[in-house]
Protein backbone atom coordinates (compact mmCIF):
# COMPACT_ATOMS: atom_id res chain seq x y z
CA UNK A 1 0.00 0.00 0.00
CA UNK A 2 2.10 3.22 -1.68
CA UNK A 3 1.65 6.47 -1.35
CA UNK A 4 0.74 6.17 -5.06
CA UNK A 5 -2.78 4.92 -3.94
CA UNK A 6 -4.76 4.61 -7.58
CA UNK A 7 -8.21 4.99 -6.34
CA UNK A 8 -10.07 4.16 -9.40
CA UNK A 9 -14.15 3.06 -8.98
CA UNK A 10 -12.88 -0.39 -10.38
CA UNK A 11 -10.26 -0.84 -7.89
CA UNK A 12 -12.70 0.48 -4.98
CA UNK A 13 -14.49 -2.57 -5.56
CA UNK A 14 -12.08 -4.77 -6.23
CA UNK A 15 -9.53 -4.14 -3.16
CA UNK A 16 -12.84 -4.58 -0.69
CA UNK A 17 -13.49 -7.87 1.78
CA UNK A 18 -15.37 -10.41 0.50
CA UNK A 19 -18.08 -9.29 3.01
CA UNK A 20 -18.35 -5.88 1.50
CA UNK A 21 -18.40 -7.05 -1.73
CA UNK A 22 -20.84 -9.81 -0.79
CA UNK A 23 -22.98 -6.13 0.75
CA UNK A 24 -22.27 -4.78 -2.28
CA UNK A 25 -23.56 -7.41 -4.61
CA UNK A 26 -26.35 -7.58 -2.76
CA UNK A 27 -27.64 -4.50 -2.78
CA UNK A 28 -26.63 -3.65 -6.44
CA UNK A 29 -29.40 -7.12 -6.52
CA UNK A 30 -31.74 -5.22 -4.36
CA UNK A 31 -31.31 -1.91 -6.05
CA UNK A 32 -31.99 -3.39 -9.38
CA UNK A 33 -35.35 -5.57 -8.42
CA UNK A 34 -35.99 -1.91 -6.67
CA UNK A 35 -35.66 -0.03 -9.71
CA UNK A 36 -37.38 -2.53 -11.92
CA UNK A 37 -40.11 -2.64 -9.54
CA UNK A 38 -40.23 1.40 -10.02
CA UNK A 39 -40.68 1.22 -13.84
CA UNK A 40 -43.31 -1.30 -13.75
CA UNK A 41 -45.25 0.68 -10.97
CA UNK A 42 -44.94 3.61 -12.76
CA UNK A 43 -46.18 2.10 -16.29
CA UNK A 44 -48.88 0.22 -14.67
CA UNK A 45 -50.12 3.63 -12.60
CA UNK A 46 -49.84 5.91 -15.55
CA UNK A 47 -51.77 3.41 -17.36
CA UNK A 48 -54.65 2.52 -14.28
CA UNK A 49 -55.03 6.39 -14.39
CA UNK A 50 -55.22 6.82 -18.06
CA UNK A 51 -58.03 3.71 -18.07
CA UNK A 52 -59.74 5.18 -15.19
CA UNK A 53 -60.61 8.67 -16.88
CA UNK A 54 -61.37 7.13 -20.12
CA UNK A 55 -64.15 4.75 -18.18
CA UNK A 56 -65.51 7.74 -16.24
CA UNK A 57 -66.11 9.55 -19.26
CA UNK A 58 -67.52 6.84 -21.16
CA UNK A 59 -69.88 5.80 -18.22
CA UNK A 60 -70.97 9.34 -17.68
CA UNK A 61 -72.09 10.02 -21.56
CA UNK A 62 -73.19 6.74 -22.20
CA UNK A 63 -76.02 5.99 -20.26
CA UNK A 64 -76.89 2.44 -21.93
CA UNK A 65 -75.18 0.01 -19.32
CA UNK A 66 -75.68 -3.13 -21.81
CA UNK A 67 -73.76 -1.79 -24.26
CA UNK A 68 -71.26 -0.55 -21.67
CA UNK A 69 -70.73 -3.66 -19.88
CA UNK A 70 -70.57 -6.13 -23.80
CA UNK A 71 -67.68 -3.34 -24.55
CA UNK A 72 -66.03 -4.38 -20.83
CA UNK A 73 -66.15 -7.94 -21.21
CA UNK A 74 -64.72 -7.76 -25.34
CA UNK A 75 -61.95 -5.57 -24.58
CA UNK A 76 -58.51 -7.15 -24.00
CA UNK A 77 -56.90 -7.73 -20.30
CA UNK A 78 -54.48 -4.98 -21.14
CA UNK A 79 -57.44 -2.44 -22.20
CA UNK A 80 -59.71 -3.34 -19.58
CA UNK A 81 -59.34 -1.09 -16.19
CA UNK A 82 -59.39 -1.76 -13.01
CA UNK A 83 -62.52 -0.01 -12.65
CA UNK A 84 -63.95 -1.37 -15.97
CA UNK A 85 -63.81 -4.76 -14.08
CA UNK A 86 -65.29 -3.36 -10.85
CA UNK A 87 -68.18 -2.15 -13.29
CA UNK A 88 -68.32 -5.42 -14.89
CA UNK A 89 -68.37 -7.56 -11.61
CA UNK A 90 -70.96 -5.57 -10.57
CA UNK A 91 -73.52 -5.23 -13.55
CA UNK A 92 -72.74 -8.96 -13.92
CA UNK A 93 -74.60 -9.84 -10.49
CA UNK A 94 -77.10 -7.19 -11.25
CA UNK A 95 -77.90 -9.20 -14.14
CA UNK A 96 -77.98 -12.57 -12.13
CA UNK A 97 -79.99 -11.19 -9.24
CA UNK A 98 -82.52 -9.66 -11.32
CA UNK A 99 -83.18 -12.98 -13.36
CA UNK A 100 -84.14 -14.47 -10.36
CA UNK A 101 -87.64 -14.10 -9.33
CA UNK A 102 -89.15 -12.67 -5.48
CA UNK A 103 -85.58 -11.77 -5.12
CA UNK A 104 -86.45 -7.60 -3.67
CA UNK A 105 -84.44 -5.00 -5.03
CA UNK A 106 -82.47 -4.19 -1.77
CA UNK A 107 -80.78 -7.13 -2.20
CA UNK A 108 -79.92 -6.85 -5.81
CA UNK A 109 -78.22 -3.49 -4.98
CA UNK A 110 -76.43 -4.87 -2.11
CA UNK A 111 -75.60 -7.89 -3.96
CA UNK A 112 -73.99 -5.78 -6.57
CA UNK A 113 -72.29 -3.97 -4.34
CA UNK A 114 -70.92 -6.92 -2.48
CA UNK A 115 -69.04 -8.28 -5.92
CA UNK A 116 -68.09 -5.22 -7.02
CA UNK A 117 -66.05 -4.67 -3.11
CA UNK A 118 -64.83 -8.25 -4.08
CA UNK A 119 -63.45 -6.71 -7.32
CA UNK A 120 -62.11 -3.28 -6.11
CA UNK A 121 -60.45 -5.02 -3.46
CA UNK A 122 -58.50 -7.15 -5.97
CA UNK A 123 -57.95 -4.84 -8.08
CA UNK A 124 -55.87 -2.23 -5.13
CA UNK A 125 -54.28 -5.61 -4.31
CA UNK A 126 -52.85 -6.00 -7.57
CA UNK A 127 -52.27 -2.06 -7.50
CA UNK A 128 -50.34 -2.33 -4.42
CA UNK A 129 -48.21 -5.32 -5.66
CA UNK A 130 -44.62 -4.26 -4.86
CA UNK A 131 -45.01 -1.41 -2.98
CA UNK A 132 -44.06 -3.18 0.31
CA UNK A 133 -40.87 -4.27 -1.20
CA UNK A 134 -39.90 -0.49 -2.36
CA UNK A 135 -40.82 0.75 1.66
CA UNK A 136 -38.65 -2.47 2.56
CA UNK A 137 -35.92 -1.40 0.73
CA UNK A 138 -36.46 2.39 1.29
CA UNK A 139 -35.98 1.57 4.66
CA UNK A 140 -33.37 -1.17 5.08
CA UNK A 141 -31.08 -1.12 2.52
CA UNK A 142 -28.76 1.74 3.96
CA UNK A 143 -28.17 -0.27 7.03
CA UNK A 144 -27.31 -2.98 5.56
CA UNK A 145 -25.04 -0.51 3.62
CA UNK A 146 -24.04 0.56 7.02
CA UNK A 147 -23.23 -2.65 7.64
CA UNK A 148 -20.61 -3.22 4.96
CA UNK A 149 -19.04 0.19 5.39
CA UNK A 150 -18.47 -0.50 9.77
CA UNK A 151 -17.24 -3.91 8.56
CA UNK A 152 -15.08 -2.54 5.89
CA UNK A 153 -13.56 0.29 8.63
CA UNK A 154 -12.74 -2.35 11.09
CA UNK A 155 -10.88 -4.42 8.36
CA UNK A 156 -8.71 -1.33 7.44
CA UNK A 157 -8.45 -0.07 11.32
CA UNK A 158 -7.01 -3.68 12.13
CA UNK A 159 -4.67 -3.59 9.21
CA UNK A 160 -3.64 -0.42 10.70
CA UNK A 161 -2.45 -2.69 13.60
CA UNK A 162 0.25 -4.29 12.18
CA UNK A 163 1.77 -1.48 10.74
CA UNK A 164 4.56 0.67 12.62
CA UNK A 165 4.02 4.26 12.07
CA UNK A 166 0.21 4.47 11.02
CA UNK A 167 -0.29 7.10 8.61
CA UNK A 168 -3.62 8.17 7.23
CA UNK A 169 -2.15 6.87 3.70
CA UNK A 170 -2.78 2.84 5.95
CA UNK A 171 -6.41 3.27 6.65
CA UNK A 172 -7.88 5.92 3.77
CA UNK A 173 -8.25 3.32 1.10
CA UNK A 174 -9.68 0.72 3.61
CA UNK A 175 -12.16 3.28 4.57
CA UNK A 176 -13.01 4.74 0.86
CA UNK A 177 -13.77 1.48 0.09
CA UNK A 178 -15.96 0.65 2.50
CA UNK A 179 -17.88 3.92 2.29
CA UNK A 180 -18.69 2.41 -1.19
CA UNK A 181 -21.30 0.30 0.31
CA UNK A 182 -23.18 3.00 2.30
CA UNK A 183 -23.04 4.84 -1.04
CA UNK A 184 -24.64 1.71 -2.66
CA UNK A 185 -27.74 1.47 0.00
CA UNK A 186 -28.05 5.22 -0.11
CA UNK A 187 -28.96 4.62 -3.73
CA UNK A 188 -31.02 1.63 -3.81
CA UNK A 189 -32.94 3.52 -0.85
CA UNK A 190 -33.56 7.01 -2.07
CA UNK A 191 -35.21 6.55 -5.18
CA UNK A 192 -37.32 3.78 -3.69
CA UNK A 193 -38.55 5.83 -0.78
CA UNK A 194 -39.37 8.34 -3.18
CA UNK A 195 -41.23 5.53 -5.25
CA UNK A 196 -42.90 4.27 -2.61
CA UNK A 197 -44.42 7.82 -1.10
CA UNK A 198 -44.90 8.35 -4.91
CA UNK A 199 -47.02 5.51 -5.69
CA UNK A 200 -48.92 5.32 -2.23
CA UNK A 201 -50.13 8.57 -2.78
CA UNK A 202 -51.24 7.77 -6.45
CA UNK A 203 -53.17 4.49 -5.57
CA UNK A 204 -54.91 5.98 -2.62
CA UNK A 205 -56.35 8.77 -4.93
CA UNK A 206 -57.10 5.89 -7.58
CA UNK A 207 -58.57 4.23 -4.76
CA UNK A 208 -60.91 6.94 -3.63
CA UNK A 209 -62.29 7.29 -7.46
CA UNK A 210 -62.91 3.08 -7.32
CA UNK A 211 -64.78 3.92 -3.79
CA UNK A 212 -66.85 6.75 -5.19
CA UNK A 213 -67.96 4.86 -8.35
CA UNK A 214 -68.88 2.04 -6.40
CA UNK A 215 -71.60 3.93 -5.16
CA UNK A 216 -72.50 5.84 -7.85
CA UNK A 217 -73.15 3.25 -9.58
CA UNK A 218 -74.80 1.02 -6.94
CA UNK A 219 -77.21 4.20 -6.73
CA UNK A 220 -77.67 4.15 -11.04
CA UNK A 221 -78.55 0.34 -10.05
CA UNK A 222 -80.94 1.05 -8.14
CA UNK A 223 -82.73 3.61 -10.36
CA UNK A 224 -82.79 0.87 -13.13
CA UNK A 225 -86.10 -0.68 -13.34
CA UNK B 1 -53.80 -15.10 -4.92
CA UNK B 2 -50.09 -14.54 -5.24
CA UNK B 3 -48.75 -11.33 -6.25
CA UNK B 4 -46.71 -12.53 -9.40
CA UNK B 5 -49.94 -14.28 -11.12
CA UNK B 6 -50.98 -10.66 -11.87
CA UNK B 7 -50.82 -9.24 -15.37
CA UNK B 8 -48.00 -7.34 -15.55
CA UNK B 9 -47.32 -5.94 -19.54
CA UNK B 10 -44.52 -4.12 -18.77
CA UNK B 11 -41.84 -6.35 -17.22
CA UNK B 12 -39.59 -6.10 -20.06
CA UNK B 13 -39.42 -2.33 -20.44
CA UNK B 14 -39.06 -2.08 -16.60
CA UNK B 15 -36.28 -3.99 -16.62
CA UNK B 16 -34.65 -2.36 -19.54
CA UNK B 17 -35.13 0.81 -17.97
CA UNK B 18 -33.72 0.09 -14.74
CA UNK B 19 -30.39 -1.98 -16.55
CA UNK B 20 -29.94 1.48 -17.89
CA UNK B 21 -30.40 3.30 -14.69
CA UNK B 22 -27.66 1.41 -13.06
CA UNK B 23 -25.61 1.46 -16.05
CA UNK B 24 -25.55 5.46 -16.61
CA UNK B 25 -25.22 5.76 -12.73
CA UNK B 26 -21.92 3.57 -12.85
CA UNK B 27 -20.84 5.13 -15.76
CA UNK B 28 -20.83 8.58 -13.89
CA UNK B 29 -19.31 7.09 -11.17
CA UNK B 30 -16.22 5.06 -13.35
CA UNK B 31 -15.38 8.60 -15.53
CA UNK B 32 -16.10 10.78 -12.25
CA UNK B 33 -14.11 8.95 -9.76
CA UNK B 34 -10.66 8.37 -10.87
CA UNK B 35 -9.53 10.74 -7.92
CA UNK B 36 -5.39 10.53 -6.85
CA UNK B 37 -4.59 9.99 -10.57
CA UNK B 38 -1.43 11.96 -10.17
CA UNK B 39 -0.36 10.76 -6.83
CA UNK B 40 0.71 13.71 -4.37
CA UNK B 41 3.98 13.60 -3.43
CA UNK B 42 4.77 16.20 -0.69
CA UNK B 43 8.57 17.81 -1.13
CA UNK B 44 11.20 16.18 0.22
CA UNK B 45 12.98 17.82 2.90
CA UNK B 46 15.94 16.05 4.94
CA UNK B 47 16.71 16.43 8.32
CA UNK B 48 20.46 16.35 9.60
CA UNK B 49 20.37 15.18 13.57
CA UNK B 50 23.27 16.08 15.42
CA UNK B 51 23.79 14.66 18.85
CA UNK B 52 25.52 17.90 20.31
CA UNK B 53 25.24 21.81 18.86
CA UNK B 54 28.75 22.24 16.92
CA UNK B 55 30.27 25.65 18.60
CA UNK B 56 31.24 26.83 14.62
CA UNK B 57 30.03 25.33 11.28
CA UNK B 58 33.52 24.42 10.15
CA UNK B 59 33.75 25.12 6.38
CA UNK B 60 34.67 22.20 4.41
CA UNK B 61 38.44 22.80 2.90
CA UNK B 62 38.22 23.74 -0.74
CA UNK B 63 41.91 23.22 -1.53
CA UNK B 64 45.13 21.77 1.10
CA UNK B 65 45.88 25.16 1.90
CA UNK B 66 42.62 26.64 3.75
CA UNK B 67 42.53 23.40 4.84
CA UNK B 68 46.11 23.64 6.82
CA UNK B 69 44.46 26.83 8.26
CA UNK B 70 41.77 24.86 10.26
CA UNK B 71 43.95 24.33 13.44
CA UNK B 72 43.74 28.52 13.85
CA UNK B 73 40.25 28.72 13.71
CA UNK B 74 40.11 26.74 16.37
CA UNK B 75 42.11 29.23 18.68
CA UNK B 76 40.36 32.39 17.76
CA UNK B 77 39.13 32.92 20.92
CA UNK B 78 42.43 33.99 21.91
CA UNK B 79 43.52 37.04 22.26
CA UNK B 80 47.56 37.05 20.97
CA UNK B 81 47.62 36.39 16.94
CA UNK B 82 51.33 36.97 16.44
CA UNK B 83 52.52 33.95 18.69
CA UNK B 84 50.87 31.02 17.71
CA UNK B 85 52.14 31.56 14.40
CA UNK B 86 55.71 29.56 14.59
CA UNK B 87 54.18 26.93 16.93
CA UNK B 88 51.35 26.78 14.16
CA UNK B 89 53.80 25.45 11.58
CA UNK B 90 55.57 22.94 13.64
CA UNK B 91 52.56 21.98 14.95
CA UNK B 92 50.46 21.04 11.91
CA UNK B 93 51.75 17.62 11.16
CA UNK B 94 50.81 16.29 14.42
CA UNK B 95 47.37 18.46 14.89
CA UNK B 96 46.07 17.13 11.66
CA UNK B 97 45.38 13.63 12.64
CA UNK B 98 43.28 14.61 15.52
CA UNK B 99 41.17 16.64 13.16
CA UNK B 100 40.50 14.70 10.63
CA UNK B 101 37.29 12.81 11.90
CA UNK B 102 36.05 16.20 12.90
CA UNK B 103 35.85 17.97 9.97
CA UNK B 104 32.66 17.36 7.46
CA UNK B 105 34.71 16.51 4.35
CA UNK B 106 37.35 14.00 4.57
CA UNK B 107 40.85 15.93 3.58
CA UNK B 108 42.19 13.66 0.53
CA UNK B 109 44.86 11.32 2.06
CA UNK B 110 47.20 11.97 -0.64
CA UNK B 111 47.99 15.77 -0.18
CA UNK B 112 47.97 14.95 3.59
CA UNK B 113 51.04 12.78 3.68
CA UNK B 114 52.63 14.70 1.01
CA UNK B 115 52.69 18.31 2.93
CA UNK B 116 54.56 17.48 6.05
CA UNK B 117 57.57 16.55 3.76
CA UNK B 118 57.67 19.89 1.42
CA UNK B 119 57.29 22.32 4.34
CA UNK B 120 59.47 21.86 6.78
CA UNK B 121 62.66 22.46 5.09
CA UNK B 122 61.38 25.10 2.98
CA UNK B 123 60.62 28.45 5.32
CA UNK B 124 59.42 30.40 2.49
CA UNK B 125 56.92 28.43 1.83
CA UNK B 126 56.28 28.48 5.16
CA UNK B 127 56.71 32.25 5.70
CA UNK B 128 53.76 32.59 2.68
CA UNK B 129 51.63 30.12 4.24
CA UNK B 130 51.58 32.19 8.29
CA UNK B 131 51.20 35.27 6.12
CA UNK B 132 48.02 33.86 4.03
CA UNK B 133 47.60 32.07 7.51
CA UNK B 134 47.42 35.87 9.12
CA UNK B 135 45.44 37.54 6.91
CA UNK B 136 42.69 34.58 6.50
CA UNK B 137 42.61 34.76 10.40
CA UNK B 138 42.10 38.17 10.42
CA UNK B 139 39.07 38.15 7.82
CA UNK B 140 37.82 35.53 9.73
CA UNK B 141 38.23 37.42 12.55
CA UNK B 142 36.07 40.55 11.01
CA UNK B 143 33.11 37.86 9.71
CA UNK B 144 32.84 36.63 13.52
CA UNK B 145 32.83 39.79 14.33
CA UNK B 146 30.06 40.88 11.91
CA UNK B 147 28.38 37.58 13.07
CA UNK B 148 28.57 38.70 16.69
CA UNK B 149 27.35 41.97 15.84
CA UNK B 150 24.58 40.33 14.06
CA UNK B 151 23.75 38.43 17.05
CA UNK B 152 23.57 41.11 19.46
CA UNK B 153 21.66 43.30 17.23
CA UNK B 154 18.84 40.38 17.12
CA UNK B 155 19.11 39.28 20.56
CA UNK B 156 18.14 43.30 21.33
CA UNK B 157 15.37 43.29 18.87
CA UNK B 158 14.15 40.15 20.98
CA UNK B 159 14.51 41.54 23.93
CA UNK B 160 12.81 45.00 22.62
CA UNK B 161 10.02 42.90 20.77
CA UNK B 162 9.38 40.94 24.40
CA UNK B 163 9.52 43.99 26.40
CA UNK B 164 6.94 45.66 24.47
CA UNK B 165 4.44 42.81 25.58
CA UNK B 166 5.13 43.22 29.11
CA UNK B 167 2.19 44.25 31.11
CA UNK B 168 3.82 45.53 34.46
CA UNK B 169 2.19 44.38 37.24
CA UNK B 170 1.88 46.90 39.78
CA UNK B 171 4.14 46.91 42.96
CA UNK B 172 7.22 45.81 40.87
CA UNK B 173 10.25 46.54 42.90
CA UNK B 174 13.03 48.31 40.72
CA UNK B 175 15.36 46.06 41.52
CA UNK B 176 13.62 42.76 40.31
CA UNK B 177 15.44 40.52 37.95
CA UNK B 178 13.64 38.00 35.97
CA UNK B 179 15.90 35.73 34.20
CA UNK B 180 14.39 33.05 31.64
CA UNK B 181 15.83 30.63 29.74
CA UNK B 182 13.96 30.39 26.32
CA UNK B 183 14.34 27.30 23.30
CA UNK B 184 13.76 28.91 20.04
CA UNK B 185 12.73 26.91 16.58
CA UNK B 186 14.07 27.88 13.25
CA UNK B 187 11.47 30.51 12.22
CA UNK B 188 11.66 32.21 15.65
CA UNK B 189 8.56 30.14 17.37
CA UNK B 190 9.06 29.75 21.10
CA UNK B 191 9.26 26.16 21.96
CA UNK B 192 8.96 26.70 25.80
CA UNK B 193 10.39 29.04 28.38
CA UNK B 194 11.72 28.42 31.62
CA UNK B 195 12.13 30.07 34.63
CA UNK B 196 15.58 30.12 35.74
CA UNK B 197 15.55 32.78 38.60
CA UNK B 198 12.78 34.22 39.90
CA UNK B 199 12.74 37.85 40.46
CA UNK B 200 11.02 36.89 43.96
CA UNK B 201 7.55 38.83 42.61
CA UNK B 202 5.38 35.91 40.79
CA UNK B 203 3.05 38.45 39.58
CA UNK B 204 6.20 40.15 37.33
CA UNK B 205 7.34 36.43 36.48
CA UNK B 206 4.34 35.69 35.05
CA UNK B 207 3.64 38.59 32.88
CA UNK B 208 7.62 38.58 31.61
CA UNK B 209 6.65 34.83 30.35
CA UNK B 210 3.18 35.23 29.00
CA UNK B 211 5.11 38.46 26.68
CA UNK B 212 7.23 36.08 25.64
CA UNK B 213 4.97 33.98 24.71
CA UNK B 214 3.18 36.38 23.19
CA UNK B 215 6.19 37.94 21.09
CA UNK B 216 5.94 34.21 19.10
CA UNK B 217 7.37 34.48 16.38
CA UNK B 218 10.78 36.44 17.88
CA UNK B 219 12.94 37.73 15.55
CA UNK B 220 15.74 36.03 14.31
CA UNK B 221 18.73 37.05 11.75
CA UNK B 222 17.93 35.82 8.07
CA UNK B 223 21.07 33.59 7.95
CA UNK B 224 19.98 30.36 8.91
CA UNK B 225 23.87 29.50 10.23
CA UNK B 226 23.49 32.30 13.18
CA UNK B 227 20.45 30.09 14.59
CA UNK B 228 23.07 27.97 16.85
CA UNK B 229 23.05 31.34 18.43
CA UNK B 230 19.46 31.86 19.04
CA UNK B 231 18.54 28.37 20.10
CA UNK B 232 18.71 28.82 23.86
CA UNK B 233 18.22 32.29 24.64
CA UNK B 234 19.00 33.22 28.61
CA UNK B 235 16.96 36.23 28.69
CA UNK B 236 17.43 38.82 31.38
CA UNK B 237 14.42 41.28 32.19
CA UNK B 238 14.42 44.18 34.74
CA UNK B 239 11.67 46.38 35.15
CA UNK B 240 13.29 49.46 34.71
CA UNK B 241 14.67 48.39 31.28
Amino acid sequence: MGVTQDLSFVQLISHASVLVQLVMGLLLLVSLMSWWYIFLKMFAIRDEARLTAEFEEAFWHNQNLNELYKYANSSSLREQGALERIFAAGFAEFLKLKKQQGVDADAVTEGSRRAMRATYQREMDRLESHLAFLASVGSVSPYVGLFGTVWGIMNAFRGLANVGQATLAHVAPGIAEALVATAMGLFAAIPAVLAYNRYAHDINRLSTRFDSFTEEFSNVLQRQP
Amino acid sequence: MSATAYYEPYRLPAGILALLVHSVFFALLYLGLSWNRQAYLPPTMSVELWPSIPEEVVAPPVNPKIEAMQPPQKKMAEPDIAIPDKKKVAAKPEKKPDLKPVEVVKPKPKTDTQKPVEQKPDTRVADQQAASIQAERIKQEEQAAAKNKMVDEYKAKIMAKIRRNVVMPPDVANNARAEFLVTLLPGGAVLKTELKKSSGNAAYDNAVERAILKSDPLPLPPDAQLFNRFRELNLVFRPTE
